[in-house]
């Protein structure tokens, strides 16, 4: 028996101890092909997954390694009947291949005739393939290669798509490494995306994602389409470009609701994309507009249903995903897989952090208790204005208030759900506020001067969730969010995730009011910051002092 | 001369003739009379076909040179005719003598070296076409005779067929020398078939519409290369399996092992939550199983698979069958198996898999009415599946350690060692699902035998061949340790006593849990999979209500935990307990209640009072297990004034009211005394009395009107029944001619007798149709209750 790190459970997860001397190789060895699931402080969980076994099969791993790695690492016997199951879902990758046939153009071919019968019958792919070529080839409408790699993962023998990409309308561009380089990881992402051709890179927030954009782009020297969550992450990704890139202000064209330029550079934002006029979309011409060479989506955890449907038919090109993590909260995890690719790149958060790109953060749960008035109006309140009643208790303010000062000159951020708590927030502390209905105008400026140091405290909506850079928030304090969700969380643990220039710690406050509602949410929230391993602290308001 | 197998046997020393039913226990079963009985139960079709089942192919080959051999006159063959037989094709003595003396031992084949006797029972079994060989030519058709009589010819003739005919003639060469064919190409005379061809050169012989025989000779001819009896096999396949390092082989098995035996006691706890009901026909139906193995996240041909063995291990049992609503629920011997360690609890589990007659291969599908068959059901027991298993693994076994042979090699190996047997579909299928089954259970691993289930299979082989009757006090029961179970022992993991609590509330237990570790954590946390546990207010509570305090809680994780405790937990024990209990639920018959607390101390304090068993619950708030109307009239008679109060808190006063009757409605109900006064008689119901009246009366009248000789039921006087009735019949037919009117006595179908006057219309069939003019009704009389027919005009 060896004495291996990893438990390995026949549910298919990985329980991986950090504290072991093999952890670290042990880390590298399972990686490629294990998605890590939850990283608290002893303990890693990483789960097999089709996908991931898929993922790991498309970066050329083949399962006897797969194999060899879990039965190296392993603590103990590992049941025979998962190491079968993981050959087998592994073989299924690449029986089938996309290619493109010199003469057929777009053909399907199977290295297993079985099964390339099999999912020639299935009534899931009628009318995607066309006649056949052979025993084993079958054609493929061109127009159908996206939507085929769907149905084909759906039927569990994902294809693998060799039948390559146009170049695209090609326009110079180049980094503009003046005093500064690509850090060592996202060269590493930029070289594993070129080499696939295809997929997605996942990388935490604030490591950059958009120098890896830009590295693609250099790489690709074609014109370029961006597709972006709101007109602000839009202007951050323009103002990265022109800063790190040979690219210049003409080159670069914004196609928002604002305004629709359609430059070699294009950067356009997912709301523009999806609107509809009279139950049709719109802007699809954005697609055919230029003979794109590269199509970047940013925030592909986020990227919106009818998108996919958009990026079925844009197979032939070159397609980079970004990301801070693959889950999906509506499962289409398949879809990013089919669609934009198998997943390039991936480093885990607390790996980066460790290499000083990310500042580290301690997150700090702070118990208010209600006031009795308060809490009589909670208990006789209806049970969907709870949550409210308990999250904008007024309690809350002399604590934030108390946070702010505690943190004097540093960069605040209060983010919350509801405006009137905002608002009262925003006087108590005499900070200004950014909401929904603060022009893009208004945003802007409160924002350089948050960078820039005049504003100290700045009080901000949900509209803080998405994409906006605030490079020197070292402190976080949220007062109410939207029932817990995993994905604000990590957005807003972006928030503060930032690097400091200073190399300083960032604190993430969560102001709570005790045996509420609010707590029970918090305790999803404390579980998901623990999952991904940050210290996790409770306090009691008394105990913060008020400085 | 002759000797009959009764003599045969008779002549056997006692201890060859025990030797032999010991080998085919049916011959006694029951015991025969005597020995001719025995001799002829031995020579039976059935007896005989059991046991060729148990022989291995080679030995089937040589009782097939036993059968070629005979000389027609004596229906005897020698060793010595067998021996030349088998040498030409090139099989050594040594093994063809082995093989006579066991089917001579089995009394299959009997007498001297040189007058060897067969059975009766094995022509009528075995195949009519021994080694593959058909008749001689003689015996099919005088052409195919002659042109088998001229070798040189036949030569020719076979040299001569075409490819495709020449193809049929291997074919059938190699045996069975039958085939079939499309009836027209035999009578079709414009067919040019392969097989028209040698029909008309006499090389195949019809035997039928569509079948045609290769006769011996040619055969014979055809299998100069491999010698006149084809190939033999005189030793199993040899299998070329990949090998495996053993020491991975017994890790993969024991990885397994381990899943077993987590996934059993998991099922068992699955059923002790919510027992499963047992159906009426017998067993544990589909939704049920499908409920457990989504209990447990596993597939369903897994699910039970473990549930068959768990039950055959003695682990879950049945209760409650007597009131009809049995369930399947953990045996009261799970909870020793489960303290026991890891390595005896898969030994348990795996020997009873051995020794199980059911095959959980069977769950789900469908006999031969359509039913789905159930797990858990005696519908899939199969009385040869534990011998099955033991074959397949056995293959195993006999291969060196390591040795990882596919199915169909391990199939090759059965179909060699008893191919009668294997032939069977069943057979087939039972020994791929034990090879399946084996697997799963960790008996083997890598497709290997561990060398745990090496020792096991021995083990539980040892104690299937002990004499219960050597030690029938059980003196040496002392059983010796298992060396599987020590074998698989050291394969697994120690278990653990500690854990490791993080910060999202998970608890890792880095390998299997010692019982006690397994128990607290059970209590206290929510198992997320095998090795994680997951803390919740839940799980907290639920160690709460169990009797754990904050504080045990406290020490509990911080003793087991190898990690400080996260502070998140300490909050969550604390939140949790200081909730724990802050509202309290329960049950009173009636309570006091008032604004002096005085006045309360002193009732509560009142002597008289004491049988009410009243308790404070506040300084304002008094409970009674009693019922206010008693509390009431305890506390007056004690000299209190209480007031009784209703749901809402209101007091309800009442002033004492004289006894009343209950309410009644003050409209006078019918008077009984005038009878009159009751049924009001309208008009129309008048005139429907009226007209019943007349009726009744008319017919009164009427009857009175008929002949005496109608009326009376003996007929008329001085004649018989009979001759009445003759007559009777005699003035109907009159009456229908002359269409005048009768009168009729008959007897009713009461059995009184009545009269009638009609006129006939039509009679027969035993019925008479007559109208009555007065009512103007057709009536039917039964012939044979008329009794009486008088002419109306012969009436007086």
């Amino acid at each position: 028996m060896t004495d291996g790190p990893l438990i390995v459970q026949s549910d298919k997860t990985l329980l991986l101890e950090i504290d072991h001397p093999d952890a670290t190789a042990c880390r590298m060895a399972i990686a490629p092909f294990a998605e890590l699931e939850r990283s608290p402080e002893h303990v890693h969980t990483y789960r097999l997954t089709p996908l991931g076994l898929w993922n790991a099969r498309a970066a050329g791993h083949d399962a006897e390694s797969v194999v060899d790695s879990l039965l190296r690492f392993s603590r103990y016997p590992v049941p025979h009947s998962l190491l079968v199951d993981v050959a087998e879902t592994m073989d299924r990758y690449g029986r089938l291949q996309l290619l493109n046939h010199p003469t057929h153009g777009l053909v399907l071919q199977g290295s297993d005739r079985a099964v390339l019968v099999e999912v020639a019958k299935s009534k899931k792919l009628a009318g995607m393939l066309g006649g056949k070529l052979g025993d084993d080839t079958i054609a493929v409408h061109p127009s159908e290669r996206g939507r085929l790699k769907q149905a084909l993962l759906k039927l569990g023998w994902p294809a693998e798509d060799l039948a390559g990409y146009v170049d695209g309308e090609a326009h110079p561009i180049d980094l503009a490494e003046n005093g500064w380089k690509l850090r060592s990881y996202q060269r590493e992402a930029v070289d594993s995306f070129w080499a696939g051709g295809s997929g997605v890179v996942v990388l935490p927030c604030g490591a950059g994602k958009t120098m890896v954009g830009a590295g693609a782009m250099a790489e690709a020297k074609a014109t370029t389409l961006i597709l972006v969550t709101n007109t602000v992450a839009g202007h951050q990704w323009r103002r990265e470009l022109l800063a790190r890139t040979s690219l210049t202000e003409e080159e670069i064209g914004e196609y928002s609701g604002e305004r629709k330029e359609i430059r070699p550079v294009t950067i356009a934002t997912y709301q523009v994309l999806t609107s509809r006029r009279g139950g049709a979309f719109t802007h699809l011409d954005l697609f055919s507009a230029r003979d794109w060479g590269l199509v970047i989506y940013d925030e592909v955890h986020l990227l919106p249903a009818p998108i996919f449907r958009f990026t079925a038919d844009l197979q032939a090109r070159r397609r980079l995903g970004l990301t801070a993590t693959l889950v999906r909260e509506d499962g289409r995890e398949g879809d990013v897989f089919s669609l934009i690719g198998p997943k390039r790149y991936d480093a885990p958060w607390k790996d980066i952090e460790a290499q000083g790109w990310i500042a580290p953060a301690s997150c700090t749960e702070v118990r208010v208790t209600l006031t009795d008035e308060e809490r009589m109006a909670y208990a006789t309140a209806e049970s969907e204005e709870r949550y409210r009643m308990a999250a904008t208790a007024r309690t809350k303010l002399p604590v934030v208030k108390a946070l702010v000062d505690k943190h004097a000159g540093e960069q605040v951020l209060v983010i919350g759900a509801y405006i009137d708590q905002l608002r009262q927030i925003s006087e108590y502390l005499d900070a200004p506020v950014v909401q929904g209905s603060t022009t893009t105008k208004e945003r802007e400026r409160l924002f350089d001067e948050f960078r820039s140091g005049v504003l100290k405290t700045l009080v901000i909506s949900r509209v803080g969730n998405f994409s906006i850079d605030l490079p020197e928030a070292a402190v976080a304090i949220q007062v109410s969010g939207t029932f817990g969700s995993r994905q604000e969380e990590a957005q807003r643990l972006g928030r503060v995730l930032r690097p400091k220039a200073d190399g300083r710690q960032a604190h993430f406050y969560t102001v709570v009011s005790r045996d509420t509602i609010d707590t029970e949410y918090a305790a999803h929230r404390q579980r998901f910051l623990a999952e991904q391993g940050y210290a996790y602290s409770i306090v009691d308001a008394d105990d913060v002092p008020s400085a | 001369m002759p000797v009959s197998l009764a003599d045969h046997l008779r002549a056997l020393p006692d201890p060859e003739l025990a030797a032999l039913i010991a080998l085919r226990p049916d011959l006694v079963m029951p015991v025969p009379g005597d020995i001719s009985a025995l001799a002829l139960r031995a020579q039976s079709r059935l007896s005989v076909a059991r046991t060729l089942d148990s022989l291995d192919r080679f030995t089937l080959e040589v009782l097939d040179v036993v059968r070629l051999t005979r000389t027609p006159e004596t229906a005897t063959t020698s060793v010595e005719a067998v021996l030349m037989l088998t040498a030409e094709s090139r099989v050594a003595a040594g093994p063809v003598r082995e093989a006579l003396d066991r089917l001579r031992a089995l009394a299959l084949v009997y007498g001297s070296d040189p007058a060897l006797h067969l059975v009766a029972g094995v022509d009528e079994v075995c195949s009519p076409y021994p080694a593959g060989l058909g008749r001689p030519a003689a015996d099919l058709n005088t052409d195919a005779a002659v042109l088998v009589s001229d070798p040189t010819r036949l030569r020719r003739t076979v040299l001569a067929a075409p490819p495709a005919a020449r193809a049929v003639l291997d074919r059938l060469a190699d045996g069975p020398p039958v085939g079939t064919v499309a009836a027209s190409a035999l009578t079709d005379p414009e067919s040019d078939s392969p097989v028209r061809w040698l029909v008309d050169h006499h090389l195949l012989v019809p035997i039928g519409v569509d079948t045609v025989e290769l006769p011996r000779e040619v055969s014979l001819l055809l299998r100069r290369e491999t010698g006149p009896l084809g190939p033999l096999h005189p030793a199993p396949p040899e299998i070329e399996a990949p090998e495996r390092q053993v020491s991975m082989v017994d890790r993969a098995g024991a990885g397994q092992a381990m899943e077993v035996a987590r996934h059993a006691e998991a099922l068992a706890d699955v059923l002790a939550a919510e027992p499963a009901p047992v159906l009426r026909s017998g067993g544990v139906g589909v939704r049920e199983l499908r409920r457990l193995a989504r209990a447990t996240g596993l597939d369903e041909p897994v699910a039970a698979l473990l549930l068959e063995v768990a039950y055959a291990a003695g682990l879950l049992g049945e209760s409650g069958g007597e009131t009809g609503d049995a369930v399947v629920l953990p045996a009261a011997g799970f909870d020793a198996w489960r303290v026991t360690s890891l390595a005896q609890r898969w030994a348990r589990l795996a020997s009873g898999w051995l020794l199980m007659r059911r095959m959980p291969s069977l769950v789900g599908q469908r006999d031969d009415r359509d039913r789905l068959l159930p797990v858990l059901s005696a519908d899939i027991e199969r009385v040869g599946a534990p011998a099955q298993r033991r074959e397949a693994l056995g293959v195993l076994a006999s291969l060196p350690p390591g040795a990882a042979p596919s199915a169909d090699d391990v199939r090759a190996v059965l179909s060699w060692q008893a191919p009668r047997r294997v032939v069977r579909a069943a057979a087939s299928a039972g020994h791929e699902a034990a090879l399946a089954e084996a697997a799963t259970l960790g008996l083997t691993g890598l497709g290997a035998l561990t060398s745990y289930g090496r020792s096991l299979l021995a083990e539980v082989e040892a104690a299937e061949r002990l004499d219960p009757d050597a030690d029938p006090l059980g003196i040496s029961a002392g059983a010796p340790p298992s060396k599987a179970v020590e074998a698989l022992d050291a394969l697994l993991p120690a278990p653990v006593d500690h854990v490791l609590v993080q910060a999202d509330l998970t608890v890792v237990v880095p390998g299997p849990p010692e019982p006690g570790l397994a128990a607290e954590l059970a209590l206290v946390a929510d198992a997320e999979s095998a090795s994680v546990y997951r803390v919740t207010a839940d799980s907290v509570r639920r160690a709460l209500d169990t009797g754990y305090a904050a504080a045990d809680l406290h020490s509990l994780f911080g003793r087991r935990s190898r990690t400080p405790v996260p502070q998140a937990l300490t909050y969550l024990v604390d939140d949790v307990s200081r909730r724990h209990g802050g509202l309290r639920a329960g049950s009173a018959g009636g309570y006091l209640r008032g604004d002096d607390e005085a006045l309360l101390a002193e009732v509560l304090a009142d002597r008289r009072l004491a049988a009410l068993g009243l308790r404070r619950l506040a300084p304002t708030v008094l409970i009674s297990p009693y019922a206010p109307n008693r509390l009431l009239a305890a506390l007056r008679e004690a000299g209190y004034s209480p007031v009784p109060e209703d749901a809402t808190g209101a007091a309800v006063l009442t002033r004492p009211r004289p006894p009343r009757a209950a309410a009644r409605p003050s409209v006078p109900s019918r008077r009984v005394d005038d009878p009159l006064a009751g049924a009001r008689l309208t008009p129309a119901r008048l005139a429907g009395i009226v007209e019943q009246l007349r009726r009744s009366d008319a017919a009164v009248r009427a009857a009175s009107r008929a002949p005496a000789g109608v009326r009376s039921p003996g007929g008329t006087a001085g004649l018989t029944g009979a001759q009445a009735h003759t007559q009777a019949m005699a003035v109907l037919q009159q009456a229908l001619r002359e269409k005048s009117r009768v009168w009729v006595g008959y007897v009713d179908a009461h059995g009184a007798t009545n009269s009638r006057l009609v006129r006939p219309v039509s009679m027969g069939a035993g019925y008479l149709r007559a109208e009555d003019e007065r009512t103007e009704m057709l009536h039917t009389f039964a012939l044979h209750r008329i009794t009486a027919a008088v002419p109306e005009e012969a009436s007086p």
